[in-house]
């Protein structure tokens, strides 16, 4: 949504370009184009300018500006996020931090990375990789998705089963509030001092303010690690094995499960050495120390097998565990094998309720004439159902979206939360009441004044909204400008 | 207080619940008297009590076990005590999913044995535990030396129910292990003293019992040697559960090196081990092997009794403490810090004792008042030295304990910068007329 007249505009992209620099402010609608979406692109909205500004100075500059203007901005990092929670879903300003992503510092002896919003999640464990260290929270877009973004989010992955989502990892961040001013909240020391600030900003999805530096821990890499596939034959039988594998006292690093549309899937695509024919399989993670890990993972093998798996076995090699991480980790892109598109659901029940609630997520979908592949942290009892749809056929994303809302109700039902790892964002602001009251929103409304008292700072998230400019729906196909210019090409 | 109150309170709770007068003496903190204690039995009726205390603009306080009731300063003026011993059920224990949900009275150690007899535990070990309550224990952000491993309240609180100053019963966070949804609401409360609210209801993340677990203590001739051997524990493959520097005088009041110690100069290293037995017996070996070049000497284990000694142990090595004083530095700075801190107090006289969660950069403090009792003044001086030490290498420091006159001469609370602005606005958002904890807490909140 543009909130501007074209001069008004000329006149802000030039001091906002006097603040950045003229290459890095964008203001063209072809270019703004890029950024009207996040990895879920059933919402769009345009901006008024995306700036891409190297230091906190330069956010601060930017969103004092747009105080004064009056201008909604929000933070944007790579924007792999899964709920339109970074769309300028009012307009104005897309702050993109991808050109600060610089690791600041390393302090070994205390275990701390200083770092820069853009930094690459990935990235980090690669920089201290070589001297035995990583960083622990993994979502499955690592490769692409930025630490500022995970900060946003308060992301998982599948190692957050024993090692905490990212909350668990921050320790300060330097932040620019809304009203431009930048400061400290936490810091490197383990304990801060006052209400636990940093604690309250990750996971604020963007709305309390942009961190510009952040504080996280990193974590000496396990002395050896131990991987496991189970393969069922019901997917019942893989959930009562979660359950058996808690109820014997052990926590994996990661406990995930894929199911046979998700392994076929997969299996076509990348050959991962799943059995294509299973109902079910679990892939478990152990790490630790080298001794003792044997006796846990008979252990493992055992209750595996007492759920009924018919073939338990263990990676005998880092490449053969390679392999079956891939067939998890890629299991979003095999779906394109099998369906033009799908929307990815994220929700969190508790462990035991598994297989009430896998019944009822097939039969949601099935009743809405729909596919679902599940791949998910069954660990943390944290569904990710997969709805397989065609975007070209009338009528079918909006059966994706209300059969989506019936999952989320479900979640809600058994005592679970309607999100547990992509936020809330845009997608899911009307389903809050679902595990809300009015007096628990209320609450979070008046947390929310107080870092962010004109609301200017990511507008429309979070709160069932009354009015929003967010296009919603499938995308007709329009040709991009540089393909209209013979410049690119569509496959 | 007006007798009108009084009878309305006395109508909520029932009379019996609701004490004046003599009675009171328990709740009296630095010699000041609330003007009624009050104990509701339900959810309903805490927000009944706050309800009529906002009504009446009288203060709150809430109170677990009391164990933290003089940490801070105390209410700016008279008010309520609002006690909640009485809603110390164990509301949901499901094993299968690792989660319990607990009213806020209950006793740590009732709810650890509750737990306990279904093979499981909540990772977290404040000292006091038979009289701490999970409440109090959330609200002050109470950990013992297992934090190293398993964290502190923030990394298992999952869902909290709180009565906020205007009365209304609020949620945030939930049930589940892992929950984005809405702001997080459990890491506010953490900590904040009850002045943002009172906790009355919480659910944590639990862990399986380990198999085994084992203390094993380390003694040094010179505390440095012990900074320098933590910093090796931490950078190899070991997986602590506890790592506890402490000075001679600490380790005499956790009695955890008999007198063997004297008054030298070193120092005691406690590491703490869980798991499977041959992972317990590796780890303690490995432990030989890597403090050895260090000066570490005399390796035994410890009886398990030792745990809940740890972590008073500064406190304890005193029969009268002037002053405690807790810090947070970076890992690294620990041993230099009570190095230099003892250093400061011994030119001035003082004797001290100085206890640390070493791996994880929290020391603990004692300053003892004999031979002879000093002056608030020269206390304060030592205390307001240490805080600029830890405060230049990027730490804070927190008076955990003094007598009013010494508070008076230096804040409590550190000074937590520009932060703080956020923080009187998120109180004035919470709890706009200012009747919970008013004054006890940072910032002047």
């Amino acid at each position: 949504m543009a909130t501007l007249n074209d001069s008004r505009k000329r006149e802000l992209r030039r001091e906002l370009a006097a603040i950045v620099g003229p290459t890095a402010v964008l203001s063209d609608p072809d270019e703004l184009m890029v950024y009207e979406s996040d990895g879920l692109t059933l919402f769009r909205a345009l901006a008024d300018f995306v700036v891409f500004p190297t230091s906190a100075q330069h956010v601060s500059a930017i969103v004092k500006l747009a105080n004064r203007e009056n201008l909604p901005f929000v933070a944007r990092g790579a924007g792999t996020g899964l709920s339109g929670g970074c769309l300028p879903a009012q307009g104005g300003i897309v702050i993109s931090l991808m050109r600060m992503n610089r690791v600041l510092e390393v302090d070994y002896d205390n275990q701390i990375a200083v770092v820069e919003p853009g930094l690459v999640n990935l990235h980090l464990s690669w920089k201290v990789g070589p001297r035995g260290y990583y960083y622990a929270p993994d979502p499955s877009s690592q490769q692409a998705c930025t630490i500022g973004g995970n900060i946003a989010n308060n992301s998982g992955g599948p190692h957050t089963l024993k090692y905490g989502v990212t909350t668990n990892h921050v320790l300060g961040l330097e932040v620019v509030m809304p009203d431009g001013e930048i400061v400290w909240l936490g810091g490197k020391t383990r304990e801060a001092c006052g209400y636990d600030l940093a604690g309250v900003f990750v996971g604020s999805e963007g709305t309390f303010g942009i961190a510009t530096r952040i504080v996280v821990r990193i974590l000496k890499k396990p002395q050896a690690v131990k991987t496991v596939l189970a393969v069922f034959d019901a997917i019942d039988q893989a959930s009562a094995a979660v359950s058996a594998i808690i109820a014997r006292g052990l926590v994996p690093a990661a406990m995930e499960m894929i199911d046979r549309l998700t392994i076929q899937a997969v299996e076509d695509a990348f050959n991962c050495g799943y059995p294509r024919d299973a109902d079910a399989a679990l892939l478990i993670e152990l790490d630790g120390l080298a001794v003792g890990m044997d006796v846990q993972a008979e252990h493992i093998v055992a209750a595996c097998r007492e759920a009924g798996a018919r073939e338990v076995r263990t990676a005998r090699t880092e490449a053969e565990r390679q392999l079956l991480w891939k067939g998890r980790k890629s299991a979003f892109g095999a779906y394109g094998r099998v369906s033009p598109a799908y929307m990815v659901m994220d929700g969190v029940i508790p462990r035991t309720k598994l297989p009430y609630v896998l019944r009822r997520v097939n039969e949601i979908v099935a009743a809405a004439g729909l596919r679902v592949g599940n791949v998910f942290h069954a660990g943390d009892g944290n569904l990710h159902p997969n709805i397989l749809y065609d975007p070209r056929k009338p009528g079918e994303e909006t059966r994706v979206v209300a059969a989506g809302a019936e999952i989320m109700k479900v979640c809600a039902q058994v005592g679970g939360s309607i999100s547990g790892e992509h936020g809330i964002g845009l997608e899911k602001a009307d389903f809050m009441p679902f595990i809300f009251s009015a007096a628990d929103l209320a609450l979070m409304h008046r947390l929310k004044s107080a870092f962010n008292p004109t609301g200017l700072c990511n507008p429309g998230k979070i709160f069932p909204t009354k009015k929003s400019c967010v296009e919603v729906g499938p995308v007709a196909y329009r040709p991009h400008a540089i393909e209209e210019k013979g410049l690119a090409q569509r496959f | 207080m007006p007798d009108a109150l009084l009878e309305k309170l006395r109508d909520a709770v029932g009379p019996a619940n609701v004490l004046t007068g003599i009675e009171l003496s328990p709740y009296v903190v630095e010699g000041r008297t609330p003007e009624a204690a009050v104990f509701p039995a339900s959810v309903e009726e805490v927000a009944a009590v706050i309800g009529l205390a906002a009504e009446a603009g009288r203060p709150v306080t809430s109170w677990g076990g009391g164990t933290a009731a003089s940490v801070g300063m105390p209410a700016a003026r008279a008010g309520l005590v609002l006690g909640l011993r009485r809603l110390a059920r164990l509301l949901e224990h499901e094993p299968g999913d690792l989660t319990a949900t607990v009213e806020a009275g209950m006793t740590v150690e009732a709810f650890q044995a509750a737990l306990r007899s279904r093979g499981q535990w909540l990772s977290l070990d404040p000292a006091d535990a038979d009289r701490a309550t999970v409440g109090g224990v959330l609200a002050t952000n109470a950990y013992g030396p297992r934090r190293h491993l398993y964290g502190t309240a923030r990394d298992l609180l999952i869902g909290v129910t709180v009565v906020t100053a205007d009365g209304s019963v609020v949620k945030g966070g939930g049930k589940v292990v892992k929950n984005v949804a809405g702001y997080d609401l459990p890491k506010l409360f953490i900590g904040s003293y009850g002045t943002l609210g009172v906790i009355v209801e919480a659910t944590v993340k639990l862990r399986p019992l380990p198999d085994q677990e084992e203390l094993v203590c380390v003694r040094f001739d010179r505390l440095k040697d012990a900074g320098a051997a933590v910093r090796a524990i931490v950078a190899s493959d070991l997986i602590p559960n506890a790592i506890e520097l402490l000075d001679a005088a600490a380790a005499s009041g956790a009695e955890v090196a008999g007198g063997a110690l004297g008054a030298t100069s070193g120092g005691v290293l406690v590491v703490g081990f869980d798991g499977v037995r041959e992972q317990v017996d590796w780890q303690r070996a490995e432990l030989t092997r890597l403090t050895g070049p260090f000066g570490g000497r005399d390796l035994r284990p410890l009886e398990a009794t030792a745990w809940p000694r740890l972590a008073p142990a500064a406190r304890a090595a005193f029969p009268v403490t002037a002053a405690a004083m807790a810090f947070a530095v970076l890992p690294s700075q620990v041993a230099e810090t009570m190095e230099q801190g003892a250093g400061m107090a011994r030119a001035r006289g003082l004797h001290t004792a100085w206890a640390a969660h070493a791996g994880v950069g929290v020391i603990r403090a004692a300053l003892a008042s004999d031979p002879a009792p000093r002056e608030p003044a020269a206390i304060a001086a030592v205390l307001a030295e240490w805080r600029e030490m830890v405060r230049g290498g990027g730490g804070h420091a927190t008076l955990e304990w003094a007598p009013l006159a010494v508070k008076s001469q230096i804040p409590v609370w550190d000074d937590p910068g520009a932060a703080g602005r956020i923080m009187e606005r998120i109180k004035a958002q919470l709890d706009p007329t200012n009747i919970l904890n008013p004054g006890r807490f940072v910032a002047g909140i």
